[in-house]
């Protein structure tokens, strides 16, 4: 993994130094520049520096700002946790209730008027939401502020305002994509064998529903909540960038932009890093919620 | 009709379906009877419809458009949707109805193109995992996750930073970033397939491997394969967007929905049709492409073994 | 696509922005009055964050506006005509030979670590630069010695004349004086001990606030403080300005101006700068090494158009590098626009049309993009056909030092002196003549412009190589364009200036 992460990295062309140094070019500086960096280094003793550094948790040192890179990405951390977390109970919020009625009624009107609201979140380019949501909001109106982030701790209230319009963009596409997860599972719990035996021998509606299908159905919504949690955790690039939020992937897309190799490499390992343990975790919340698996 | 929870898998082949007929030949998805089932669910019928519609347009692009989409006119810049240019004029006085129509080639085909290598190579690893199993199956999955763990877009970014931009490269790049997605839907449905009868009966008569992959696997394999083709195609439409936006996909002066959408923010407030018309057309496409994708997914795939991925990210 | 990327706007070493120290070179109205001194904190949104804050590493623009407010450097632009004025440096003298700089400095300045300012700290500040070979190294070209007589006394010795040292040493924040040892004592990426008007409080992802130093030299700055907010999306920064989030901004895209004039919630100024835009061919690449060919390729650009579509009017069309503003400006315009005089140039200079020529632009600077399209138009008209590249600036920057380009079209931003303007450029080995522009005449004229100590006879000089440089299209000079900024109703005490530095030492809120 961290050779693959190393090795992409060093394929993007384009020379740091050369960047940091700007238009205006000198050799002298260059050289100096370099040396000290160590990209003049072949570069297999340079992945084995950076790899060895990378396990005791050093990722080396930022080429265009010299600050360390965990301290960069200790920065960021609180934003990008931030609006995953709200993303997703946004997304929940929408996904959950809308999923299970429509499912509980197949057909109906609800159902198609939440089928065709999930058709259109996904559908949306998140940007365009992002920037029509600021023109109305922030401008217009004059509610809530454009963009921007604050510590929850520093000012309660200027962080839940400026949280709240990229969550809601960035919630509303992960909740159509989960509400249609959620419609289906419900619907499949429904079907089951055990659900019509419960039914069958006159188990009451509410107990029948809470236990029975809920039960099944969030087999697949922890699923697939694992996977939006993750890309959001990943930084929604794209969304950071309208919204002016300092989270990870503004970091990363700054990194392949100012070709800093030790930043861009910190960031993707702990993407794939963030990857597997979201999904370690989904494994044993399956563990812990269906009785079938005992391993 | 209670908790059936969608229309009866009527093209769908069962292992008691196919043991009765021949050991010979698998069953195939039935066309005709796909298709008729498709135009009965009247949406899906009306995405597939206005998808065709674009292709038209995309195909005759210099035909339909108005005026030159490059012909610069400063002195007409920023002018508002009237009847000589219905959708109005951008900041260099280029139509944009014009722009709108020949961004749909571009778009579409960065879209196709993208989700052909992805489904290319992705249904091939997936194809080669399901059925060998074992070594195959873990050597190839474990490189299709370590290509997952990495965020869409980053991923896409560092291909095109790597490649340098352009049209083939973006999608050349959405096309990498998809092939884990069908890498696995196709593993999972070759797994479906491969223990059925028709196929154990096929291999105890020597049918050779090539034989039965192409014979009886992947056809029998295929149903979520089309349906997960169709959604690809809406996200690689919005990733080929975002891309653009971004900088890194399409380049001036030819029109991308994604780049005019992009030149566009920086008027919004003051000529707001700069940017609503070519994000109008991505929502449309990108939505069609998904109700078409719906509409297949009832009548293909009605246990829903596709993924969907979030929203083009 | 416009955007969105935190850019570091690294082009940089060529912004060479200045500052101005001190209260005392920026006299705008309100002076002092009643705030009551301590008022609140200004917040300003920026388009994007600091690289880093070591003054002497940094080439960003965005750090530079912070660092402006920090530091100091011994003498700095004036507000008005950007001639450079006294800061940490009170007064100096030059000998007869012109070898020999001597500067009396500044008394009772301090650091914002309370530690006392003297001869020692501007020494262990040239000292770094040049030893370390840090960036603005080339600036000290001609200094062969740093020397400090006593705590008050700066000698500054040169290998030939340099009429523009003082330019050299306060264009920009660049040349700033850091406490000797600062960089063994503090950690200078992100922290900061200058003897600027503002002391840095914090700096993180997503502002940089910095508090008012009450012992500052100038005087304690009128508001309490400064705090820097990154907002990337100019439509972001506007509406933050009308509701009052924030006071001032200058990310304020051309195209507002016009929609933004009558607009009450927000005052609007703009003011022609220092910097020109231009496109350049490769003279390695055949036929650009032709000059016919530049020649009719200059004659197919109507610099207006290309103006009013990229600044919306903006920017000023010129033949030439140096703004109308300047005292080295020089009215020449020989290259009126004629497609049929362009179209005979070629195919005298025996070329096939269409001839197509690769122009390579970055997404770094939008308006590169939108320009080149109108370029491309005008010269398909003369049967150029121009294929637009748009790279991100790492790689821009790359195949522009490789000579990997048949042309490409970029600025250089905050220059004030002439050899700024002209020397790297053009002259046969100059660390910037990417072109591979080589005329004898012109590096005469550069060399001896570099040593005239005379203002008039320099000008003179300057003048005379621009001429020959315009004539050759060794540079295809496009406009200089205007900086435009923006701030609520009532800000008192702040000025726009040319060179783009951004002080808020006299701001005082609405």
């Amino acid at each position: 993994m961290s050779v693959v992460v190393f090795a992409l990295v060093q394929l993007v062309p384009g020379d740091p130094i050369r960047l940091a140094l700007g238009t205006r070019f000198d050799q002298e500086t260059y050289d100096a520049l370099l040396a000290r960096s160590g990209l003049d280094q072949p570069l297999v003793q340079q992945y084995l520096t950076w790899a060895g550094r990378a396990v005791t948790g050093d990722l080396g040192v930022s080429f265009r700002s010299g600050e360390t890179v965990t301290s960069l990405i200790a920065e960021r951390l609180p934003a990008t946790l931030t609006l995953a977390l709200a993303s997703i109970l946004v997304a929940l919020l929408i996904a959950v209730p809308l999923g299970t009625i429509s499912a509980l009624r197949p057909r109906s009107l609800v159902d198609r008027v939440a089928t065709v609201l999930s058709q259109i979140g996904i559908s949306v380019p998140e940007f365009w939401m992002a920037i029509v949501l600021i023109l109305v909001f922030a401008g217009t109106l004059g509610w809530l502020p454009s963009g921007g982030y604050v510590g929850l701790t520093e000012d309660p209230a200027g962080w839940a305002q400026r949280l709240l319009l990229p969550a809601v963009v960035t919630g509303v596409v992960s909740g159509s994509v989960i509400t249609r997860f959620v419609r289906s599972s419900v619907l499949e719990a429904l079907g089951a064998d055990h659900v019509r035996t419960a039914q069958a021998k006159g188990l009451p509606r509410r107990q029948v529903f809470t236990w029975h299908v809920l039960r099944n159905a969030l087999l697949p919504l922890v699923t697939v909540t694992g996977v939006q949690l993750a890309y959001l955790l990943s930084g929604v690039v794209v969304v950071e960038i309208v919204f002016s939020w300092p989270g990870l992937g503004q970091l990363a897309l700054q990194a392949v932009q100012a070709r800093d190799y030790p930043v861009l490499q910190g960031a993707i390992l702990l993407f794939a890093v963030t990857f597997l343990v979201i999904n370690l975790v989904v494994d044993l919340l399956y563990t812990a919620i269906d009785p079938r698996i005992r391993r | 009709m209670t908790g059936a929870p969608l229309p009866e898998p009527a093209a769908s082949p069962t292992a008691t379906d196919a043991g009765v007929r021949s050991t010979q030949r698998a069953p195939r998805p039935r066309w005709r009877e796909t298709l008729g089932l498709l135009a009965r669910n009247p949406t899906a019928a009306i995405a597939a419809a206005v998808l065709v519609l674009l292709v038209l347009m995309a195909v005759f692009d210099e035909t339909v458009a108005p005026d030159g989409p490059n012909e610069i006119s400063v002195d007409d810049r920023l002018q508002a949707p009237s009847w000589a240019h219905p959708f109005g004029t951008d900041d260099l006085g280029r139509d944009i109805l014009s722009r709108v129509v020949l961004g749909a080639g571009v778009s579409l085909r960065v879209g196709f193109l993208a989700v052909a290598f992805a489904l290319v190579v992705g249904a091939l690893v997936g194809l080669l995992a399901g059925f060998y199993g074992r070594w195959v199956d873990d050597v190839l999955m474990r490189f299709m996750d370590v290509l997952f763990a990495f965020p869409a877009v980053l991923l896409a970014i560092a291909v095109l930073a790597v490649r340098g931009p352009g049209a083939g490269n973006t999608a050349l790049a959405i096309g990498i970033v998809y092939v884990p997605v069908f890498a696995r839907v196709t593993r999972a449905s070759v797994l479906g397939v491969r223990e059925e009868v028709y196929v154990r009966a096929s291999r105890s008569v020597g049918a050779s491997d090539w034989r039965l992959l192409t014979r009886h696997v992947l056809p029998n394999a295929a149903p979520p394969i089309i349906v997960q083709t169709s959604i690809s195609l809406a996200f690689a439409v919005l990733a080929e967007a975002a891309l653009s936006f971004l900088g890194l996909g399409t380049q001036p002066p030819n029109p991308s929905w994604g780049l005019m959408l992009a030149e566009g923010r920086g008027f919004i407030d003051i000529a707001w049709w700069l940017a609503f018309f070519p994000g109008m057309a991505i929502f449309l496409t990108v939505l069609c492409f998904n109700l078409l994708g719906d509409g297949l997914r009832d009548v293909l795939d009605p246990r829903q073994r596709t993924l969907m991925a979030g929203g083009g990210r | 696509m416009r955007t969105n990327r935190l850019l570091p706007l690294a082009a940089a070493a060529a912004l060479l922005l200045s500052a101005c120290g001190g209260g005392e070179s920026v006299d705008t109205g309100g002076g002092g009055g009643g705030s009551g001194g301590e008022g609140g904190t200004l917040v300003a949104a920026v388009a994007a964050q600091p690289d880093q804050l070591d003054p002497h590493q940094t080439t960003a623009y965005p750090s530079f506006q912070v660092l402006e407010n920090v530091y100091d450097t011994l003498v700095v632009p004036n507000a008005e005509d950007l001639t450079m004025e006294p800061s940490l440096a009170e007064s100096w003298e030059t000998s007869e030979d012109g070898l020999t700089w001597t500067f009396t400095l500044r008394e009772g300045v301090t650091f914002h670590d309370g530690s006392e300012f003297d001869s020692a700290d501007v020494v262990y500040s040239y000292r770094r630069i040049i030893d370390e070979e840090l960036q603005n190294s080339y600036r000290f070209a001609t200094v062969t010695g740093v020397e400090a007589p006593d705590p008050r006394t700066v000698v500054l010795t040169l290998s030939q004349p340099t009429p523009n040292l003082l330019e050299r040493i306060g264009a920009f924040k660049g040349m700033a004086i850091l406490p000797e040892n600062a960089a063994e004592d503090i950690d200078l990426v992100t922290e900061a001990n200058g003897t600027g008007p503002f002391r840095l409080e914090s700096s993180d992802a997503s502002s940089t606030v910095l508090t008012a130093y009450e012992d500052h030299w100038g005087g304690a700055p009128s508001v309490g403080g400064v705090e820097f907010r990154y907002i990337t999306e100019p439509a972001a920064a506007l509406t933050a300005l009308q509701n009052g989030e924030v006071q001032w901004t200058d990310n304020v895209p051309p195209q507002q101006i016009e929609s933004l004039a009558d607009d009450d919630s927000v005052e609007l100024q703009t003011t022609p700068s220092v910097d020109y835009w231009y496109l350049s061919m490769n003279y390695a690449r055949p036929p650009f090494d032709n000059r016919d060919v530049r020649r009719a390729i200059s004659l197919a650009v109507d610099r207006e158009a290309v103006a009013e579509a990229a600044w919306f009017g903006a920017a000023q069309a010129n033949q030439t590098a140096i703004p109308e503003d300047s005292f080295f400006h020089l009215d020449y315009a020989p290259f009126e626009r004629d497609v049929d005089q362009a179209r005979q140039l070629l195919s005298q200079a025996g070329v096939q049309t269409p001839l197509t020529m690769g122009l390579m632009v970055t997404d770094e600077f939008p308006e590169t993009v939108t320009a080149a399209q109108v370029i491309a138009s005008q010269l398909e008209e003369i049967g150029v056909t121009v294929e637009i590249e748009t790279l991100d600036f790492a790689t821009w920057l790359d195949r522009q030092g490789q000579g990997d380009f048949d042309a490409f079209y970029l600025g250089w931003l905050g220059n004030l002196d002439p050899a700024a303007y002209y020397q790297e450029q053009h002259q046969t080995d100059g660390p910037n003549n990417y072109q591979g522009y080589s005329n004898p005449q012109v590096d005469q004229l550069l060399q001896q412009g570099a040593v005239e100590t005379d203002e008039d006879a320099r000008k003179q000089l300057y003048d005379q190589a621009a001429q020959i440089i315009v004539d050759d299209v060794s540079y295809l000079y496009l406009y200089n364009p205007d900086v435009v900024q923006a701030w609520a109703p009532g800000l008192q005490g702040y000025r726009i200036r040319a060179d783009k530095a951004i002080d808020f030492a006299t701001v005082e809120l609405p």
